[in-house]
């Protein structure tokens, strides 16, 4: 399913994951036809970022990913069957997943390799490294709330544009996953990591926000899109990256459509300069649409002055 | 899922309607729809389409699978074979 003498980290991980998750072939068969080769380019080199942070534990990462599916799989039921998700609550989700260690590096470690094996997701981190992070303007002081596995994090501290690096989330592990990523990928530069809730009052501001994958787990999310302008310094910008019909274990928040995103953020008093949006693995954006999948809906909005 | 069902006819109008979701989830598939049918000859019949589709089935047919039933769904003519055992058993 993919030439390993062009594209030998993709066909590494592709051997490792089929070891572990073999029902899985006809997937990946589907997520690598028909690629640009810009893209498989963009995947190469997100394959080499992904096997460095897994290291030795590259197996049981390809194994908490088909633990991720399941788990995805479950919540896809009942979303289809109820329509809506099935929790509603953080406290709901702090106790079923945030508050469990193990549980939140297994959904960590499954969400690094999905950054690879789910099309969305690969598109939303090229176009953050490709179209956001180049136009952010020199000297930015760069945020990132919720940042999981720490990719979106680590071409952050790529950028010759952002001389701060900041990152904020409730959950410890996630927190020891950034700091696993940037040791594995051997960044050094100063980062500043600190436990806390976003709506707890901060005094200082950011020319550089990035909200990926966050808005769909909390209670207020028009709250959080205020918080974040409130965060950005005058003509800053922020990428804001929210999933719509997109059931997962600790999802409470369910847009149903990019254009709800494009509104909540509207709301929020940010503008909105330009937007992806990203369909799951396989499906063009108009099946997407019609059929309720999810879609990544990217947003680059910018504080006016 | 097939069991003991497999020699049992299938209902013309359960088949039918199965036929439909089939050309309305999977519309880049321009094959034939036959009982012999499964997710691996169509190429958008992923594991999430799965369960669209097998929830679009109870829906119509007002029953509700088991999740083994969902995720280990044989062929289309299994499945018509499985709806009208379980409106049976309504």
């Amino acid at each position: 399913m993919i030439d390993a003498g062009r594209y030998p980290q993709i066909a590494t991980l592709i051997e490792a994951q089929l070891r572990i998750f073999a029902a899985h072939e006809a997937y990946l068969a589907m997520r690598f036809r028909n690629l640009s080769e810009s893209e498989l380019a963009f995947a190469e080199d997100l394959a080499s970022l992904i096997a460095r942070i897994a290291g030795d534990e590259l197996d049981q990462c390809c194994a908490d990913y088909r633990w991720l599916t399941h788990a995805v799989l479950d919540e896809e039921i009942f979303f289809r069957r109820e329509n809506r998700y099935r929790l509603t609550t953080f406290v709901e989700a702090l106790a079923e997943v945030y508050s469990d260690r193990v549980y939140m590096t297994r959904y960590m470690n499954g969400s690094l390799i999905s950054q690879l094996w789910w099309a969305n997701h690969s598109q939303t981190l090229r176009y953050f490294l490709e179209s956001y992070l180049p136009a952010n303007r020199e000297g930015s002081r760069h945020l990132e709330i919720g940042p999981g596995h720490g990719l979106y994090l680590y071409f952050a501290a790529t950028s010759p544009r952002v001389v701060a690096l900041s990152a904020w989330d409730v959950s410890e592990a996630s927190l020891a996953m950034v700091r696993r990523s940037f040791t594995a990928l051997g960044m050094e530069r100063p980062l500043a990591l600190h436990r806390v809730n976003m709506f707890e009052p901060a005094n200082e501001v950011f020319d550089s926000i990035v909200l990926s994958e966050v808005l769909e787990h909390v209670e207020e999310p028009d709250r959080a899109l205020a918080t974040i302008a409130g965060l950005l310094a005058p003509q800053g910008r922020a990428f804001i990256n929210v999933p719509v019909n997109s059931p997962a274990p600790d999802h409470i928040m369910l847009y149903r459509s990019p254009e709800e995103v494009f509104e909540a953020v509207a709301r929020s008093g940010l503008e909105i300069t330009d937007v992806l949006l990203a369909p799951a693995t396989g499906a063009s954006l108009a099946r997407a649409r019609k059929l309720a999948l999810t879609i990544s809906t990217v947003i680059i909005a910018r504080k006016p002055q | 899922m097939s069991g003991g069902l497999t020699t049992s006819p299938i209902d013309p109008e359960i088949f039918a309607a199965l036929t439909e979701i089939v050309r309305t989830l999977f519309d880049e598939y321009t094959g034939p729809v036959g009982p012999e049918l499964t997710a691996k000859s169509v190429g958008q019949w992923d594991s999430l389409a799965n369960v669209q589709f097998m929830v679009l089935a109870e829906q119509t047919f007002k029953i509700r699978f088991t999740t083994r039933e969902i995720t280990d769904l044989g062929s289309l003519g299994d499945l018509a074979r499985l709806i009208v055992a379980k409106r049976g058993r309504g």
